[in-house]
């Protein structure tokens, strides 16, 4: 957090679209920490993680314009090409190999599985720590892991419908948490 | 339309999140764009939770900024002036640029070395083989018994100067070598003279060429008993008698 100057965040965008190296500077020092703590809650390597980080910041460099303020703040933009980012690591063939050695519970497809994991340590995560059995599984699966409606439907052999209604319960307990 | 029910359904955080399909999506933002209390319901979850991550923050690794840093810079963006130096100090790319100039001025040194190369070779094998024409015309004079030789050695205008006359008693024929002798003004040029009872006799100009130890064929030569140079102005009337300096002299 070395920036002397603050910027707003219309100020912080416009210069971003313009390609200012100074701005974006500043976007990484202040943003950075956060966005490190969403990839590490989701590809626990640390290694592995900073690689992802490196390929979130220099996708929000590229993709700065396609960000559209009336669609939500420029964080949220920025967490979700995060999440996104961790999630492809995750589900990548490298990545999947280079866990084979480790804890077999880390395997994402087993339901059981996944309350296994060390979720309860940071961040989003530790809110979601909060979240009741199922609901907790819900949220991790459909946020952490990038599962869609329909795989866990599968994958936890629980209607559609229920996944849903669900998901969205365990949501609006999560906004009270925060 | 209830909106409170509509924002306390979850669709908030779904759509925040990252987690609603396309369909929930682009109603949610026809919603925000017609319910100030949609807008400000999603507003405040965004703040939440970006004041959340915010809290947990962890630093990633100290060189990672660099590293990001670097990678744009190398994808040919503009440059923007305030940017501290130091961080496009990239000595890879340095490496790199100066790797191209290297290859670039090594191409270019092979090339015209090769040229040269080149040059020097076709110079060569000329020279070669006026040599060997030489060697063969000197074989023929100086094995012939006939042809008697002259060396004119330098007079006072130009003491270094050297060449030598093979007279051909028989065929008459005179050949001059120069071995060492200045290249005239483009004004002037030499005149050979042969020397009899102290009268000079024309024996022709010399159009000094670039080949070295070049052999002229003169005038037929009845009689001499000396042999000489002279630097002579081109445009004179009269060639039939010197005018000029004396550069060389010999006698038979």
């Amino acid at each position: 957090m070395n920036s002397r100057i603050t910027y707003s965040e219309q100020e912080l965008v416009a210069l971003l679209q313009q390609r200012n190296e100074k701005a974006f500077g500043y976007l990484y020092d202040n943003y950075s920490g956060a966005l490190y703590g969403i990839v590490n809650s989701i590809v626990t390597d640390k290694e592995i993680a900073n690689d992802v980080l490196q390929n979130v910041f220099i996708n929000i460099w590229r993709k700065i314009e396609s960000y559209d303020a009336t669609k939500g703040r420029l964080f949220t933009w920025m967490l979700n090409i995060a999440r996104n980012a961790s999630i492809d690591e995750v589900r990548s063939k490298g990545f999947r190999d280079s866990q084979k050695n480790q804890s077999l519970s880390e395997t994402v497809n087993i339901p059981g599985a996944i309350t296994g994991p060390a979720v309860d340590d940071v961040g989003l995560k530790k809110v979601l720590s909060k979240l009741k059995g199922e609901l907790r599984v819900l949220v991790d699966m459909s946020y952490f892991q990038g599962f869609t409606h329909e795989e866990i439907s599968k994958a936890l052999n629980i209607p559609l419908g229920t996944v849903k209604t669900r998901i969205r319960s365990a949501l609006t307990q999560l906004r009270t948490m925060i | 339309m209830n909106t409170q029910e509509y924002i306390s359904g979850g669709i908030v955080e779904s759509y925040v999140l990252g987690l609603a399909s396309d369909e929930e999506r682009s109603e949610f933002e026809k919603m925000c764009t017609q319910y100030p209390e949609v807008l400000a319901a999603r507003n405040a979850f965004e703040l939440a939770l970006e004041k959340q991550a915010m809290e947990n923050a962890i630093a990633p690794a100290p060189g990672l900024k660099n590293k990001i840093f670097e990678q744009i810079s190398s994808a040919g963006k503009v440059v923007s002036m305030d940017m501290a130096p130091v961080r496009k100090m990239n000595w890879l790319k340095y490496a790199a640029a100066a790797c191209l100039i290297l290859l670039a001025g090594s191409v270019y040194l092979n090339i015209s070395l090769t040229k040269k190369n080149k040059s020097l070779e076709n110079n060569y094998n000329t020279t070669v083989a006026e040599l060997g024409d030489l060697k063969k015309d000197f074989q023929v004079l100086q094995q012939n018994p006939e042809v008697k030789m002259a060396s004119m050695k330098g007079m006072e205008a130009s003491p270094a100067s050297f060449a030598t006359v093979y007279w051909d008693t028989a065929s008459q024929d005179v050949y001059l070598m120069i071995n060492n002798m200045p290249k005239p003004a483009s004004d002037q040029q030499y005149q050979l003279w042969a020397f009899l009872d102290g009268q000079p006799i024309d024996m022709g100009l010399i159009e000094i060429t670039e080949k070295p130890l070049q052999l002229y064929r003169l005038k037929k030569a009845r009689a001499a008993q000396a042999f000489a140079i002279t630097l002579e102005k081109r445009d004179r009337s009269d060639i039939s008698k010197p005018g000029g300096q004396v550069y060389v002299m010999g006698k038979l």
